[in-house]
C-alpha cells in the first residue's frame, strides 16, 4: 500500500504551521526554512532572548514564549491554527537540571500536551522529532537499523523518547492527529549549541578522544538535510502514521567522521593538529555503566553519557524514507560540517 | 504451643474472605466440597455502617484505613480488613480486565488458557452473580461534572459500570446497594455448606515437604477473653489475603521463593475541588476519563466531610475556609500504571509486613503531569479553587496557575495513595518471574494456591476487582476438575 502511496502526487502544504522547539538547533534551520513561504510560522520557545533572531527569519513568524508544559501557553500557541502543520522539535536531551526527570516532563508531557492541543485545533499533519536513542545501539558495526528494528531504549533519553513516540503512535491510530515520526540521529549544522563548536575546536586541537579502534558506524544528520526530510513527510501521501529514519545518505566510520572533520575545518582555512588520541573501548564501557548507575539515582552527567554512547555503533538505513516520502538528503558529511564551520566562524565564536 | 489448641478438619482451607477467597468459597462449596473460609477482620453487618464514610473507614480497613508502602516518597495505601475484604469498603466500579494486557501477560509470563475470549467466559458468570450495570437514571453531579469537563476538552471519558443492586423501578442512583462480597459469595458458600471463622488471624501454615498440613490461627473470643489457638488441618489451602497479607502469610511460612517481589499498584495523586455550588456526597463517581489510559486514569473519590478535610490536609496549607465549604467540594484523582515496583516482607516478631514501594523518574513526571491535567479538567468543569495533595500546594484557581504544579510534584512533597495492590506472587508457567502456576498453585507445593490480587503480573490499569473475581473463579473450576 505505501508503495503506491510513495507514487501519489504530494498534498499542498498548509500556510500556516506550528514550531515547537523553534530556538533549537534544528527548529532555528526549520523555522528559516520555512518562513519565506508560508503565510503562519507560529514558534514556541522556552525563552524570550530566542525571540529576535527568530524574528529576523521573516514577518511570517509569530513567536509565543512559554513552557511546552504549560497548558496555558499551549492554548496560545494553538489558537487559530486549524489545518495547520505541527513540527513537534521541542525536547530536552541534555538536561539542564542535571536529573533525569526533566527527560520525562519535556519529552514525554510536552508531547502529551502538545498532541492534545494539536487535536483540538483542528491542526494538520504532525511532525514528531523522535530520536535514534528508542532504538540503543546496533549488535555488530555493520548491523543497520530498520523501521522494524526492535525498540532497546537507551537509558532515560531514550525511555522518555519512546514513551513520546508511543503517544503519537496512539494519538494516530485513535484519529487525533495524522502523526509521522521522524528519527535523526546525531545533527550537525549550523545554529549548533555550544557543545558541538567544542567538539570541533577539540577535534581541531587534536584532544578529541577516539573511543575504541574507530570501525564502530555513526549515521548522522545534517540539519538541512533533517529539514528537507520534515518537509518531504509533511507532504509525501504515504507518510500519515508510519515512522521513518532521516539521516545522511550513509552511515561512517567513526574515524572516518573525525578525519571528516579535521579535512573540512583545512578547508575552511584553520590549522589542524594531525594528533588523536584514543581510549580503549574499556572507557567507553566504563562510563557507560557510570552513567546508568547515576541516571537510576535520577542524576546525569553529560560528558558520562556522551562517552558511554562513542564506543558503540548507532547506524541506520534510511531506504524507507527515500522510497516512501522521496528523502533524498542534498548534502555530504564533508560539505556539513564546512558549513557547521563557516556559521561558527561568521558568528565570531573560535574554534 | 503452649496453649491448648482447638482442632478444625476440613477439606479445603481458604484464608481471607475478599474477592478472591469468598468466590473461591462460594464455587467450591456447591460444588460440594467441605470448605473453612478464616477472616482475620470482624464480621460487620453490611447495612450497618454508612457507605464511603470515615467510620466505615475505621471499622472496615487494616490500621483504620492508614497502611503506608515506604519508599520516597511513600504510598498510603487502604486494604480491607473484615469479612467481605476491600470489596465491602471500594468504590464498587466494575472493569473487566482489558484484553490487550490479558494477551501480554499471557505472553510474558506464559499463563495457560489466559485468552480474553477464555476470560470474558468468566467474566459474564460473575457479572451475572454481581448484578453489574450503570446507575438507573442521571449520575450524581459529582461524576456529571467528570464528564462535563472532559467534553469541554474534548477528552474521553465513560461511566464505568459498577456491582450495585437497585429495586425494580428506582432511578435514583443514591438508592443503589453495593454487592460486596458479604452480601453476595459469602452468603453463597454459607448457604452451600461452608463454615466462615472470621476475627481468625492465621499465624502460619505448617508444611510437611511439599504439602501443607494446615495451618496454625489465633481466634479472637466472643467475651473480649485471651485469643484462642486454632489448628485447621486441610488437604488443600487457597491463600486470598490480598497482595499484601498472602505473601506475608507465605513467607512466614517459610516460602519465600518469588514471593512478595514485584508488589504493583496504582499511585494516586488528588486535588479537592470547590464548585461554586453544591454537591452530592453519597456515592463515588462513576465517570472515568481514559484521554490518557492506561497509563493514566482520572476519576473521583469518596467525599463526605472527613475525606475533603483530609485531602484538604494534604497540601499543609490554610484550609478553614474551604473546609467549612465542604458541601461545595469533591475530590478527585488520577492514577498512574507504574513502571516502578515493591516489595512485601514479614519481619520477624512483627505483626504487619514491612511494605516498600519505588516509583521510577517516569513514575513521577506522570504523576506531575496526572495531577496538570486533572487541574485543567475541573477548571473546565467549572472547579474556582483546587487543592493539591501536594505540600505547599499550591492552591489553583485558573489555568496559567497549572504549570507551577510540574516542579511541586517532587519524592519529598507529595502525599500519594492507593487502594489496588497487585503482583506480590504473579501467575504463570515461567518460573523465573512467577510464584504461582498459570491457575495458582505455588511452584513445588502439591495442595497450596494462591487466589486473589497477588496472581495478576502486573497492575490492570483499571480497578481490579472484576479481574480478581474472574481470575479466582477460572483458577477455582480448574481446581475442582484437578484429579
Amino acid at each position: 500500500m505505501n508503495t503506491d502511496l510513495g507514487s501519489a502526487p504530494d498534498v499542498t502544504p498548509p500556510d500556516r504551521v506550528v514550531v515547537t522547539g523553534a530556538s533549537g538547533w534544528l527548529g532555528q534551520n526549520l523555522v528559516r526554512a520555512l518562513a519565506p513561504s508560508r503565510a503562519q510560522v507560529r514558534c514556541l520557545v522556552p525563552d524570550a532572548t530566542a525571540v529576535p533572531l527568530l524574528e529576523i527569519a521573516g514577518p511570517s513568524v509569530d513567536v509565543v514564549v512559554g513552557d511546552v508544559r504549560d497548558p496555558d501557553i499551549l492554548d496560545r500557541l494553538f489558537s487559530d491554527t486549524a489545518s495547520a502543520t505541527v513540527f513537534h522539535a521541542a525536547a530536552v536531551i541534555h538536561p539542564a537540571s542535571k536529573r533525569t526527570r526533566e527527560l520525562y516532563d519535556v519529552n514525554v508531557g510536552g508531547t502529551q500536551l502538545v498532541l492534545d492541543r494539536a487535536r483540538r485545533a483542528g491542526a494538520g499533519r504532525f511532525l514528531h522529532v523522535s530520536s535514534n536513542s528508542p532504538f540503543g545501539a546496533n549488535p555488530t558495526a555493520d548491523d543497520r537499523f530498520t523501521e522494524d528494528s526492535p525498540f532497546a531504549p537507551y537509558l532515560a533519553y531514550g525511555q522518555s523518547k519512546l514513551e513520546a513516540e508511543e503517544l503519537v503512535r496512539r494519538a494516530t491510530e485513535r484519529g487525533d492527529v495524522e502523526g509521522v515520526i521522524l528519527r535523526p540521529p546525531w545533527f550537525y549544522g549550523p545554529f549548533q549549541p555550544a557543545r558541538q563548536t567544542q567538539w570541533l575546536a577539540t577535534i581541531r586541537r587534536g584532544r578529541f578522544p577516539l573511543v575504541g579502534d574507530g570501525s564502530q558506524r555513526r549515521s548522522m544528520v545534517f540539519t538541512g538535510n533533517l529539514v528537507h526530510g520534515l518537509l518531504r513527510a509533511e507532504v509525501a501521501a504515504a507518510a500519515p502514521g508510519r515512522a521513518y529514519w532521516i539521516a545522511d545518505a550513509e552511515p561512517h566510520r567513526l574515524d572516518e567522521v573525525f578525519a571528516t572533520v579535521r579535512r573540512a575545518l583545512a578547508a575552511e582555512g584553520l590549522a589542524v593538529s594531525g594528533g588523536q588520541p584514543r581510549l580503549p573501548r574499556l572507557a567507553g564501557l566504563v562510563a557507560a555503566t557510570a552513567d546508568s548507575a547515576l541516571q537510576s539515582t535520577g542524576r546525569y552527567v553529560q560528558a558520562l553519557h556522551v562517552l558511554g554512547e562513542l564506543k558503540d555503533t548507532i547506524a541506520c538505513d534510511i531506504s524507507r524514507a527515500r522510497s516512501e516520502i522521496g528523502y533524498d538528503p542534498p548534502t555530504t558529511l564533508f560539505d556539513g560540517i564546512r558549513a557547521s564551520v563557516r556559521w561558527c566562524l561568521e558568528r565570531g565564536q573560535s574554534l | 504451643m503452649t496453649r491448648s489448641s482447638r482442632i478444625i478438619e476440613t477439606e479445603v482451607l481458604i484464608i481471607g474472605s475478599g474477592a478472591g477467597g469468598a468466590t473461591t468459597a462460594a464455587v467450591l462449596a456447591e460444588a460440594g466440597r467441605r470448605v473453612t473460609v478464616v477472616e482475620e477482620g470482624p464480621w460487620i453487618d453490611p447495612d450497618a455502617v454508612e457507605p464511603f464514610s470515615i467510620e466505615e473507614m475505621v471499622r472496615k480497613y487494616r490500621h483504620h484505613g492508614s497502611s503506608a508502602a515506604l519508599g520516597s516518597p511513600p504510598i498510603a495505601y487502604a486494604e480491607g480488613r473484615c469479612v467481605g475484604g476491600s470489596t465491602e469498603v471500594n468504590s464498587g466500579l466494575w472493569n473487566r480486565l482489558p484484553d490487550y494486557l490479558a494477551e501480554e501477560w499471557s505472553r510474558t509470563y506464559d499463563i495457560d488458557e489466559f485468552s480474553p475470549t477464555a476470560l470474558d467466559a468468566y467474566a459474564e458468570r460473575v457479572e451475572s452473580w454481581q448484578s453489574v450495570g450503570k446507575v438507573p437514571g442521571a449520575p450524581p453531579l459529582s461524576s456529571a461534572l467528570l464528564e462535563r469537563g472532559a467534553a469541554k476538552l474534548g477528552w474521553r471519558s465513560v461511566e464505568f459500570s459498577r456491582v450495585f443492586r437497585y429495586e425494580a423501578g428506582v432511578a435514583d442512583a443514591t438508592r443503589g446497594v453495593k454487592q460486596t462480597m458479604a452480601r453476595t459469595q459469602i452468603p453463597r458458600a454459607i448457604a452451600a455448606g461452608a463454615s466462615l471463622l472470621p476475627e481468625c488471624r492465621v499465624v502460619r501454615l505448617e508444611r510437611k515437604g511439599p504439602r501443607i498440613i494446615g495451618a496454625l490461627c489465633r481466634q479472637q473470643t466472643a467475651d473480649g477473653g485471651p485469643d484462642e489457638d486454632v489448628v485447621v488441618r486441610a488437604d488443600h489451602v487457597f491463600v486470598c489475603g490480598g497482595a499484601i497479607q498472602t505473601p506475608a502469610l507465605l513467607q512466614r511460612s517459610g516460602i519465600r521463593r518469588r514471593i512478595g517481589s514485584g508488589l504493583k499498584l496504582h499511585p494516586t495523586i488528588k486535588i479537592a475541588a470547590r464548585f461554586p455550588h453544591l454537591l452530592d456526597h453519597d456515592s463515588i463517581p462513576m465517570h472515568r476519563v481514559i484521554e490518557f489510559a492506561p497509563n493514566l486514569t482520572i476519576g473521583g473519590s469518596a467525599s463526605r466531610r472527613g475525606h475533603i478535610g483530609l485531602a484538604l490536609a494534604d497540601s499543609g496549607l490554610d484550609h478553614e475556609d474551604a473546609l467549612a465549604d465542604w458541601e461545595r467540594m469533591s475530590v478527585y484523582y488520577a492514577a498512574i500504571r507504574s513502571e516502578g515496583s515493591g516489595r512485601v516482607r514479614a519481619v520477624p516478631g512483627l505483626r504487619a509486613p514491612l511494605v516498600t514501594y519505588r516509583l521510577t523518574d517516569g513514575d513521577m513526571s506522570r504523576l506531575a503531569r496526572g495531577l496538570v491535567h486533572l487541574g485543567e479538567l475541573l477548571l473546565a468543569a467549572g472547579a474556582t479553587e483546587l487543592h493539591p495533595s501536594v505540600e505547599g500546594g499550591p492552591v489553583v484557581r485558573q489555568t496559567d496557575e497549572l504549570l507551577q504544579w510540574w516542579n511541586r510534584v517532587d519524592r519529598t512533597r507529595s502525599n500519594l495513595m492507593t487502594v489496588h495492590l497487585t503482583s506480590s506472587v504473579r501467575m504463570g508457567n515461567d518460573r523465573s518471574s512467577t510464584g504461582a502456576d498459570s491457575f495458582g498453585a505455588v511452584h513445588d507445593f502439591d495442595n497450596l494456591r494462591v487466589n486473589d490480587a497477588s496472581l495478576l503480573p502486573d497492575a490492570p490499569g483499571v480497578n481490579p476487582q472484576a479481574a480478581v473475581m474472574t481470575i479466582a473463579l477460572r483458577n477455582a473450576e480448574h481446581f475442582l476438575a484437578s484429579p
